[in-house]
């Protein structure tokens, strides 16, 4: 069966042959009536569709024939039918038109009579072989029947109504006709040379009695192929002439038709026609043995083309008995066609062999001998006797019924599909097996190709064949003959090819062959559009291109295609390109934009940057056109093509929701404490239920949004293409409650990662569900779903919690802003921030301005403060009067208050300055200077005096160098050179003196070291508030005022020292005050004393403070001692030293008694420095305290008084009285009273041996060993000067700690630890404080005597 | 002597494919791609045909007025396709069938590679130079 065969017995051209094959044949064709079924007149309106399918449906009508048997007669309808197939319809006699039936609309009578007109001219066309018509009219619908009638119709003159009726050939019931009132055929006349059978309806007329109009119609036809048929079978086998296929007339001319071989050659052939209007009269197992009679006698006289065309008939005719169900199938076809699959990838070729397991019962009856051909043969002898004789179809059917009832056999065709398994036994037994048709097809087939006029019949019997194989079941055979079809050498015109291969590409996909389909379906494509077609068709070409999606694993869903990711790129790819170039073609931009965008969507990764690139600038051309929306194309024929979206382009490397900006972030008003119990880490879960719940939510993002409130998300976008790549109107894609997104563009540049972010308000509460966000590019939108982004771990979405809308606001300060902020936690918050400098001690107020942007009011305000310092100290810097802002609330929107903070400038003013070098005498004498002029003043003329001391203490020490800052520790340093008797002003070996000696001003100018006073304090106001629905729900927002306050040091104190006063109950705070700020400073000490300092110089200022009262101390020292108890009981370590207590007591003493308020001169800048924290060492303690010993010293009988000078004459004794009295509300013991003389050099040398100038008659150290309270002592003595000068005597009393007594307190207190302590004890151990340390009393100051010659 | 060989995966995507002339490139890919409905239909388990003596030499899948496609499937379904020119009398379908052995043998060596994972495309440059030389005729 190659195609070279067909050559052989090739004719010229100008023979009549078909010119195009039936594509849509099959084998039971063979049995059909043929009807030309046209629609005519200019106006096909949809409604006339009913009309036609009314009468398609009537293709069946079981008809009695004249010996009662039931005939069942297949009409098949075709729209179109070329003449020429009618020649061949003595060949095939199932290719003469028998009948015609026009279906036509008119609105007037003008087109009515057009209508019979075209009606008539295609009876015209067809007279040859056409049996008989009928017309179908549609008239105007009655509601303008008026118009019409008084127009179109009323001057027409009305022909009889009988005239419609003459040509029934079957009488028919005129008045079924009749029934329309009006009658439409009344109105309206067809013109009078139309000679068909007509009947009128109205528009809307549903037509009931059309379908028994139309078996009417073919009721007729059968009576005239039943009598042509038994024309046939009556003929005279001598007068019967020789059947020709068009191209055969010429082949036979002038042959001898009488001889042997060719009587047998027409007999055959006769015989063969018979068979094939035996089929079309439905009776089938007359044609079968007709055709297996015809077949033996054409065999014999090898008469090959006839031979086919009985082997094709006895392949029919079988076909119509085994396969009955086919014609039904045809039907059903069509509908399956139209619903689509939902996923034409996924639907697999097994279906269709699954459905079709039933036929393959027949395969255990197969039987590959020539058993059914000797059956055959059996019956065709039989046959063609019968023939030879002449004898009537009558007898034939007798023959036949030896085999099979015929009767039955013919009425078991129309018994329903299902049956068919079980039907194989009441065949006839000559018919073919399923297996045999295989090979009189192929035999068939081969035997056409031999004739080149016959090619078309040669294809048409390739289809039928593919046909009967498709029922079979038998692929591979299918394959074959549909392979054929293509040798097949026809000259037939471009479009017929094309047809051609899209009827075989539908005849493989029926075969589940999705590829060799698709195959041809691409190659019909291309034809359409080929290269030297004069009239391409791009419409055909784009549908079929979108048909043979499939074949290529191509879906419409680009999300499909991407998941599935198998099937052939460089196909893909091609096969894409080509759709868009026909939707180009075709003027269909948006398909065009939107495959462009699929193929980039799919292919991207199959494609080389090269052609990424091209395509995406082709897309922007394409887009350019017509923008790429994501919404689903609708096609005329009704294929929906679904969005495709440029989800990679720009391709997102991450997606961030971002919490709002701290200070706007919702927080909880009560914090819920965390109860997580004892435990740092435990395993046990107090509140699993809600976690776990939180848990399953995976995609939940942990932090809030806020109704109303601008919210935003962070993309990383990166462009995969080489060019700068716009992206447009990004916005966020949502679901569930609704959300305003902001518009944004960006432009990216090639391969860099970009960061975007998105913002969009939140308008609703509830749940929000961000899918993804939307782009614009390349000229096209599309949504880019998470869920659809593929080789990232996105969640498909992500899901906010959106709360009621919260108020905000704002906060301005009256303070100028700083450029940084603090670095104290959480500084995210801080949405202001002010700074200010002041001086330690100054004041200042700062005016805080909270003003509600928000539509909402705020009815909760709250302001915590933090600090980097000490809370104690923060509560003194910052000052808010709480109540007053609470009274302001609630702010009301847009609206503002205002509170004010005030703050001070705290400060530890009493710290010695570090000096590096010894002071300056320029300083000392300052100090002197101050110094003496504040004696001079309290003194009057005791200058000497004064200044002696002051220098040499100052001086003696100055040369030391001072590393230490307080005075506690120089104490230890200096402690081995303050010898006692150095001092001879002093009551102990204190640090006093150093102190006061460590004064020393940093040399002026050097900035270094004056930069490092100024203190930084950084503070945050927290403000928490909220307001409306979200407060009812818990939820405030909180923002901060950041402060910056710089401390500059003003007036520091830098030593000081105690003094002892003119007056027992006072003494001399003595401070050495140095202002560290640029500008002269007035310092005003006491009441009405102020001195003014130098910048950066410092002055010594005496202040008179009261004493600290004994009451007072020895209160302290209990609370002490009690506390120190506890501790005992609790630590069990040593007692700590009652000094602690004391010391603590004297100093808040002396700060809450000095104020020293300073003013910088020039400004207004003032403040008050206070001595708080100034500590003092025990000497100075003894000092600040009311000695418990009251001194009257008497020298020569007169009393001595501070400051006043004593003379003697020198060898004279002079009596000095001492007595002492204890002022203390306890008893001392061990007291020594001793008495000194020396000669002070005023050079810091003391001579204290003296044993040549001075003699003292009577003890100059006494021993008390008590002194009670209230008690006194005297104790008197004589010294004697034995020369003239100035001698000063030191009293004092010092009170040694008895080492016994100490030990056994202590060893007491140890015992008593355990057991409760009894108060007693404490008391006791309070009242022996004088004893425990080591106390020297002097009286100060020392008495000077002058002695003089005699 | 063979005009386009190619080797398709168990899940039908191409894994390799080689063609005498590129510009054809394309339009033997179709051929290719249509040839492989016969390929699957030939591996159908068929009843009749019994396991042991099952022939991976699946003949001549189809033909057309240029070409000849021949067809075999490996044991783990991976299919051979080789395009002839039908002009090409002189080829025995013994000689096809060594071409397919011989395809086979290197493809199991490529597939040995330690590196190459099974689905994927065939890169190898060593298989592609044995290939061009079994599509040359002279392997």
């Amino acid at each position: 069966m190659r195609a070279n065969v067909s050559q052989m017995l090739t004719h010229g051209a100008s023979e009549p042959i078909m010119s195009r094959p039936d594509y849509e044949q099959n084998a039971l064709h063979h049995g059909c009536l043929l009807v030309l079924l046209r629609g005519v007149g200019p106006s096909k309106p949809r409604s006339l569709q009913k009309a036609f399918d009314k009468v398609r449906r009537v293709s069946n009508v079981k008809i009695n024939d004249s010996t009662g048997i039931t005939r069942d007669i297949w009409v098949r309808y075709i729209h179109d039918h070329p003449v020429e197939n009618n020649d061949w319809g003595d060949f095939q006699t199932h290719r003469r038109l028998l009948g015609l039936i026009t279906i036509g609309k008119f609105e007037n009578q003008t087109e009515l009579n057009e209508l019979c007109r075209q009606h008539e001219s295609l009876k015209v066309r067809y007279s040859g072989t056409l049996y008989d018509s009928r017309a179908i009219f549609f008239g105007p619908s009655s509601a303008h029947v008026a118009e019409n009638i008084n127009s179109a119709g009323g001057d027409q003159h009305f022909t009889d109504a009988s005239n419609l009726t003459i040509h029934d050939s079957v009488n028919l019931n005129s008045n079924s006709v009749t029934n329309h009132c009006p009658r439409l055929e009344e109105e309206y006349t067809t013109p009078s040379n139309f000679k068909a059978q007509a009947f009128f309806y109205r528009e809307q007329d549903s037509c009931s009695d059309l379908e028994s109009h139309i078996a009417e119609f073919i009721h007729a036809l059968f009576w005239v192929l039943e009598s042509k048929r038994l024309d046939r079978s009556r003929e005279k086998v001598e007068k019967v002439s020789l059947l020709l296929a068009p191209f055969e007339k010429r082949d036979f001319v002038g042959l001898d038709m009488d001889s042997r071989s060719n009587r047998k050659r027409t007999v055959g052939r006769v015989t063969k026609n018979l068979a094939d209007l035996s089929l079309q009269a439905g009776l089938v197992v007359d044609a079968l043995g007709l055709y297996h009679s015809a077949c033996e006698t054409l065999r014999a006289i090898g008469d090959l083309l006839w031979l086919s065309a009985s082997e094709e008939g006895l392949c029919s005719a079988s076909a119509i008995l085994l396969y009955p169900h086919l014609r039904e199938s045809e039907t059903l076809h069509r509908n399956t066609s139209l619903q689509d699959g939902p996923s034409p990838l996924r639907s697999t070729p097994e279906k269709w062999r699954a459905s079709d397991a039933t036929v393959k019962v027949h395969a255990p009856e197969h039987q590959h001998n020539s058993h059914p051909d000797a059956q055959g043969m059996a019956s065709t002898v039989q046959m063609t006797s019968a023939s030879s004789s002449c004898s009537s179809v009558s007898s034939l059917l007798t023959n036949s019924s030896t085999s099979g009832t015929p009767s039955s056999s013919s009425s078991t065709s129309t018994i329903s599909a299902a049956q068919h398994g079980a039907r194989s036994s009441e065949l006839p037994s000559n018919i073919l097996k399923p297996d045999e048709l295989h090979g009189y097809y192929r035999r068939a087939i081969i035997n056409y190709s031999k004739y080149g006029p016959a090619a078309i019949i040669e294809t048409e019997a390739a289809l039928k064949a593919a046909r009967i194989m498709i029922e079979q079941n038998r692929p591979l055979d299918v394959a074959m003959f549909l392979q054929n079809i293509f040798f097949i050498n026809v000259t037939m015109s471009e479009p017929e090819r094309v047809k051609r291969l899209e009827v075989v590409s539908d005849l493989y996909h029926q075969i589940g062959y999705r590829r060799k389909a698709a195959f041809f379906q691409h190659l019909a494509a291309l034809k359409y559009v080929q290269q030297g077609n004069p009239n391409p068709d791009w419409s055909q070409t784009y549908r079929l291109m979108l048909e043979s999606f499939s074949g290529y694993l191509l879906s419409l869903d680009p999300m499909e295609v991407i998941d599935n990711a198998a099937g052939w790129p460089a196909l893909q790819i091609d096969l894409l390109q080509g759709v868009i170039a026909a939707a180009r073609r075709l003027g269909q931009s948006a398909l065009a934009t939107r495959h462009m965008t699929f193929l980039l969507q799919t292919q991207w990764a199959h494609m080389t940057p090269t052609e990424q690139s091209e395509l995406s600038v082709q897309l922007q051309n394409l887009s350019a056109q017509c923008e790429g929306s994501p919404v689903p194309l609708v096609l005329e024929n009704g294929t929906v093509i679904p969005p495709a979206n440029l989800t990679d382009l720009p391709y997102c490397m991450d997606l961030v929701v971002r919490d709002l900006p701290a200070h706007l972030r919702p927080q909880r008003i009560k914090i819920v404490k965390a109860d997580s119990g004892p435990f740092l880490f435990t395993p046990i879960h107090l509140n699993s239920m809600d976690r776990r719940e939180k848990k399953k939510e995976k995609n939940k993002i942990s932090f809030l949004w806020v109704q109303n409130n601008l919210s935003e998300v962070t993309l990383r976008l990166r462009n995969p293409l080489p060019i700068e790549l716009t992206v447009s109107d990004m916005r966020l894609l949502t679901n569930g409650i609704v959300f305003e997104s902001l518009p944004q563009t960006v432009i990216l540049q090639p391969h860099v990662p970009t960061t975007v972010t998105l913002h969009g308000t939140p308008i609703e509460v509830g749940q929000l569900e961000i899918q993804g966000y939307s782009t614009h590019a390349l000229g096209v939108k599309s949504n880019c779903r998470l869920k659809n982004m593929r080789g990232r771990k996105f969640p498909p979405n992500y899901l906010v919690d959106v709360i009621p809308a919260l108020p905000r606001i704002s906060v301005k300060t009256s303070l100028p802003q700083t450029a940084t902020f603090s670095q104290l936690a959480s500084s995210d918050i801080v949405i202001t921030s002010a700074s200010l400098t002041l001086y330690n001690g100054e004041s200042s107020t700062c005016i805080v301005t909270i003003t509600n942007d928000s539509p909402l009011p705020v009815e909760h305000l709250e302001i915590s403060i933090s600090s980097n310092v000490e809370q104690e100290v923060q509560k003194k810097i910052f000052i808010i009067d709480e109540k007053e802002l609470q009274s302001k609330l609630p702010i009301q929107p847009n609206s503002s208050i205002d509170f004010t903070v005030h703050i001070y400038g705290e400060a530890d003013f009493v710290c010695p300055i570090v000096s590096q070098r010894a002071a300056s005498v320029h300083s000392n004498s300052t100090v002197t200077a101050a110094l003496q002029a504040d004696y001079a003043g309290a003194t009057m003329g005791a200058g000497p005096y004064s200044l002696q001391y002051s220098t040499l203490s100052s001086s003696g020490h100055a040369s030391l160098p001072s590393r230490v800052s307080s005075p506690n520790q120089q104490q230890t340093s200096y402690n081995r050179r303050n010898d006692p008797n150095n001092l001879s002003f002093r009551s102990s070996t204190s640090g006093g003196a150093p102190s006061l000696a460590a004064l020393s001003l940093p040399p002026a100018g050097t900035q270094g070291s004056t930069h490092g006073y100024g203190q930084h304090v950084e503070a945050q106001f927290r403000v928490k508030y909220s307001g409306g629905e979200a407060m009812q729900q818990g939820y405030c927002r909180q923002c901060a005022i950041s402060f910056n306050i710089e401390l500059l040091p003003s007036a520091q104190i830098t030593s000081w020292d105690v003094l002892p006063a003119e007056i027992p109950s006072q003494f001399y705070l003595v401070l050495d005050v140095s202002n560290l700020t640029a500008q002269e400073m007035s310092l005003n000490y006491t009441n009405n004393k102020s001195i003014l300092i130098e910048a950066k110089e410092s002055c010594r200022v005496p202040i008179p403070v009261d004493r600290c009262s004994l009451e007072q101390v020895v209160a302290a020292r209990e609370a002490e001692y009690a506390e120190n108890m506890e501790k005992d009981l609790c630590y069990r370590t040593q007692l700590l030293s009652f000094s602690d207590s004391i010391s603590k007591l004297c100093s808040e003493h002396i700060a809450e008694r000095v104020k020293i308020s300073w003013l910088l001169a020039g400004t207004d800048i003032q403040g008050i420095a206070s001595l708080h924290g100034i500590v003092l060492t025990s000497a100075m303690i003894d000092l600040t305290t009311v000695s418990p010993l009251e001194w009257t010293v008497s020298f020569q009988n007169t009393p001595v008084q501070p400051q006043s000078e004593i003379v003697c004459a020198a060898g004279q004794s002079a009596i000095l009285n001492v007595s002492v009295s204890n002022q203390s509300a306890q008893p001392l013991r061990n007291l020594v009273l001793t008495i000194k003389f020396y000669q002070d050099y005023l050079n810091g040398m003391e001579n204290y041996n003296l044993d040549t100038r001075v003699a003292i008659s009577g003890p100059s150290r006494v021993s008390i060993p008590l002194l009670q309270k209230h008690a006194q002592i005297q104790h008197e003595c004589t010294a004697i000067f034995f020369t003239p000068g100035r001698f000063k005597a030191s009293i004092q009393c010092c009170s040694k700690p008895q080492e016994t007594s100490t030990q056994s307190a202590r060893g007491q207190l140890l015992e008593h630890k355990m057991p409760a302590v009894q108060v007693s004890d404490i008391v006791g151990s309070a009242a022996s404080y004088h004893e425990q340390q080591e106390h020297i009393w002097k009286f100060i100051p020392p008495i000077e005597v002058t002695v003089i010659e005699q | 002597m063979a005009v386009c060989i190619s080797i398709i995966g168990k899940d039908n995507a191409p894994l390799y494919l080689t063609t005498a002339d590129m510009d054809k490139e394309l339009e033997l890919q179709y051929r290719v791609h249509a040839a492989l409905d016969v390929v699957e239909e030939k591996c159908q388990p068929i009843s009749k045909a019994t396991p042991e003596s099952k022939e991976l030499y699946l003949g001549m899948l189809y033909s057309t007025e240029t070409h000849k496609i021949y067809g075999f499937v490996t044991n783990t379904k991976i299919k051979f396709v080789i395009v002839v020119d039908s002009g090409n009398i002189a080829l025995r379908e013994n000689e096809v069938r060594a071409m397919f052995r011989n395809l086979h043998m290197l493809y199991t060596d490529a597939v040995c590679n330690p590196f190459y994972a099974p689905g994927e495309p065939l890169a190898s440059k060593k298989f592609d130079r044995a290939v061009q030389k079994i599509m040359g005729g002279n392997a």
